[in-house]
């Protein structure tokens, strides 16, 4: 791997390796930038460092501590926050469905929430891009959304819970078909990478491929960008951004192995996701002239229904993420905004568990029962809309962390939206479990991926970045991950994070071109 | 489960990890907890987590380990003291409702008396200076994901519900429904679900 001096400047610095960052870095150093990537966490060998253990894997998630508020206090940790190099895709359930049109076009649609200042058409290169590079495994005919190429890879094959929701759906009219996943359903040639092996199902993908069958960050752009020049400095956490008179970034300060250093640069790239993005902004008050920053904050509505069958499902096996339904995307009843997708959920037992804890709070014999059906045990998940309230925040708490920085505290409570939406959801997924043959169904309420905080618009007074990902206020400041979106997306996150940050890194070098800047 | 932890089904990480847990001896000498307030929480994760062979998981023990080691799962309720602080006041609370319902501490109890203190906890309102300014409800939720946490993490506690997805090394390939290796021993205990629901 190339190095660069902390005494030069560098073309730019990135802050974080995630869906956000990888991709941007790979593509600034392919077109010969000097780039940096900063990386709070270690850079981990999965083979070796990876267990098939839970408890062991902790070590994927960011665990400095987060204060939860508001009506519904929202779960951090292993629910939605990964560090490491790879940020939150060394633990994704590496479900990549694309977002529809619609889904950037809240606003115009229902009168409420926002649209984004970008369109389908804008991103459409980059999801094929991303589909061909990484070797997503899906149907060859996808029954959702607009014409699309086909995946370059026939899909992962369907485990126990994808096949009792394929039952339950059928019977009730539902279509579905097998995800589309950034998991090998067969050895890829990845160009600047290498030959990467299929998976093996293990099924462990939320707590990290020991393979690297799964596309992370860590054996896809990563490898790439080293390839193409950039210095991934892992175990380095960013604590400020230096402005000079001018407005302009010229620093990064990180703090590594307890030492504090000043990388120069001419740009920045800020990828820290939608909790510790916003967070670097308001300790360093910066970029945040339409006090926006740290507002808008969504999660997605996850609500999961569990169901028990007489069948074996041992639920630790193949792909957990491996049917989808997106008929639920505009529901002809819905009395909501928005919509949401159904997918089939296989599970680990510490995570069951620990759902059954708080979403059933089972103990003693009854637990004990319960836990000893476990292999008889699957589950459906919605990934849904949320819609921005004022109420729903990130402020900077009087407490301070052992970095000695203030922890964050997040508001966060469902609005009658977001209630009605996932009562739709809970009865279409009871009945499917219903019609599959379940007994002892359950809903565990739940919020999954973290959204907002950054905006992206075209108003400078109601949002923190344009639509090219690039800070109203300081002009070589880019914020790239989950926290630009201006709406939630009744789709996963990951693969319009890495289409946004492919699309921030190509801007960039056409203005770069033209203005030099 | 642990005849497959001799076989090649586990990774040299996944051996690690799980020999490493089996390992553990029982704490004795707590380093968070005073050895009293130990013996209180022994007790409360008994009734919470009952185990076939009382004790073999060591539980509480689990819990003092990641409270001296200063570890934490990334977040929590913003109601909430920090997690140390909860577990110590949230034990004196226990045998406060055990003293007010039962008039002892909770380890004199009997198991019955012992759930009806527990259950009152759950219940969000129980009786007892303590919980007027600690979320009775708020505890109860986090013990009990603890609790089972480390169960359930623990080899034993994956043994006695037929978790094998730890023998992975040589990969899956029959996973559809009612479809097993041979290394897919039958659960231990409990060889058919309970239809009680």
């Amino acid at each position: 791997m190339l190095t660069y001096s902390t005494d030069a400047t560098v073309d730019a610095v990135v802050i974080g390796t995630g869906a956000g960052g990888a991709p941007l870095t790979a593509r600034l150093a392919s077109a010969g930038l000097s780039v940096v990537a900063l990386e709070a966490g270690r850079h981990w060998a999965p083979a070796r460092d990876f267990a098939t253990d839970e408890r062991a894997q902790s070590q994927l998630f960011w665990t400095d501590e987060r204060l939860s508020a508001g009506e519904d206090p929202l779960a951090f940790g292993n629910n939605n926050s990964g560090i490491g190099v790879g940020g939150s895709t060394l633990h994704f359930t590496a479900y990549v469905p694309r977002a529809q049109h619609d889904d950037l076009r809240l606003k115009s649609s229902f009168g409420v929430g926002e649209d984004w200042p970008l369109s389908y058409g804008d991103l459409e290169p980059y999801y094929d891009e991303l589909e061909r590079f990484l070797g997503v495994s899906g149907p060859s005919s996808y029954p959702w959304g607009p014409p699309r190429t086909p995946y370059p890879l026939v899909p992962l094959p369907l485990n126990g819970a994808a096949q009792l929701m394929q039952r339950g759906c059928a019977a009730l009219g539902i279509r579905t078909a097998p995800a589309a996943n950034a998991a090998l359903s067969g050895s890829y040639w990845q160009a600047g990478v290498g030959w990467r092996a299929a998976c093996t199902n293990r099924g462990f993908c939320q707590a990290g491929c020991s393979t690297g069958a799964k596309a992370s960050m860590d054996v896809t752009y990563i490898p790439l960008a080293i390839g193409h020049g950039a210095e991934i400095r892992s175990e380095c956490f960013a604590t400020r951004i230096e402005i000079n008179s001018a407005g302009r970034a010229t620093a990064v300060v990180y703090v590594h192995q307890g030492r504090e250093t000043r990388q120069p640069c001419r740009a920045v790239f800020l990828c820290g996701g939608a909790i510790e993005s916003p967070r670097l902004l308001l300790i360093n008050r910066l970029a945040n002239r339409s006090g926006h920053v740290g507002r808008n904050f969504m999660a997605h509505t996850g609500l999961q229904v569990w169901g028990r069958f007489a069948e074996e499902v041992r639920p630790y096996k193949g792909i957990p993420g491996a049917l989808i339904s997106e008929d639920t995307h505009r529901p002809p009843d819905a009395d909501f905004v928005g919509g949401y997708l159904l997918q089939s959920i296989g599970v680990m037992p510490v995570t069951y568990g620990s759902q059954v804890a708080r979403g059933r709070r089972l103990w003693g014999n009854a637990l004990s029962a319960h836990m000893r059906g476990y292999n008889h045990v699957a589950g459906i998940n919605i990934l849904g809309d949320c819609l921005p309230y004022a109420g729903n925040r990130l402020e900077l708490a009087d407490e301070r962390d052992a970095r000695g920085l203030p922890k964050p505290r997040i508001s966060f409570s469902n609005g009658a939206n977001e209630r009605r939406l996932t009562a739709h959801a809970e009865r279409v997924m009871r009945d499917i479990w219903k019609r599959a043959g379940a007994r002892d169904v359950w809903a565990f309420p739940r919020n999954a991926h973290i959204i907002g905080t950054c905006r992206m618009g075209t108003d400078a007074a109601s949002s923190v970045v344009d639509s090219d990902c690039r800070s109203h206020d300081v002009p070589n400041l880019h914020i790239c991950d989950n926290s630009v979106f201006p709406s939630a997306l009744a789709v996963n996150p990951a693969l319009t994070i890495m289409a946004l940050s492919l699309r921030t890194a190509d801007r960039y070098m056409q203005r770069l071109g033209r203005e030099g800047a | 489960m642990r005849k497959a932890l001799h076989g090649g089904a586990l990774t040299d990480a996944t051996r690690a990890a799980v020999s490493t847990r089996l390992a553990t001896p029982q704490v004795i000498e707590p380093r968070f907890f005073t050895s009293e307030s130990l013996v209180t929480l022994r007790a409360v994760c008994a009734r919470l987590v009952p185990q076939p062979h009382p004790g073999a998981v060591d539980i509480a023990g689990a819990i003092d380990t990641r409270l001296a080691d200063g570890i934490g799962d990334g977040w929590r309720y913003d109601a909430m003291p920090s997690d140390g602080e909860a577990y110590e006041r949230g034990l004196v609370g226990l045998d406060e409702t055990a003293r007010e319902m039962s008039g002892g501490a909770f380890i004199a109890l009997s198991g019955e008396r012992q759930d009806a203190v527990i259950s009152a906890v759950e219940g969000g309102s129980p009786a007892g200076a303590t919980w007027r300014s600690l979320p009775a409800r708020r505890f109860f939720e986090d013990l009990l994901a603890e609790a089972i946490e480390a169960y359930y993490s623990h080899p034993l506690g994956q043994e006695e519900i037929g978790y094998l997805g730890l023998a992975d090394a040589p990969g899956w390939q029959l996973i559809q429904l009612g479809e097993r290796h041979p290394r897919e021993t039958p659960p231990v205990i409990g060889e058919q679900p309970h239809h009680d629901g």
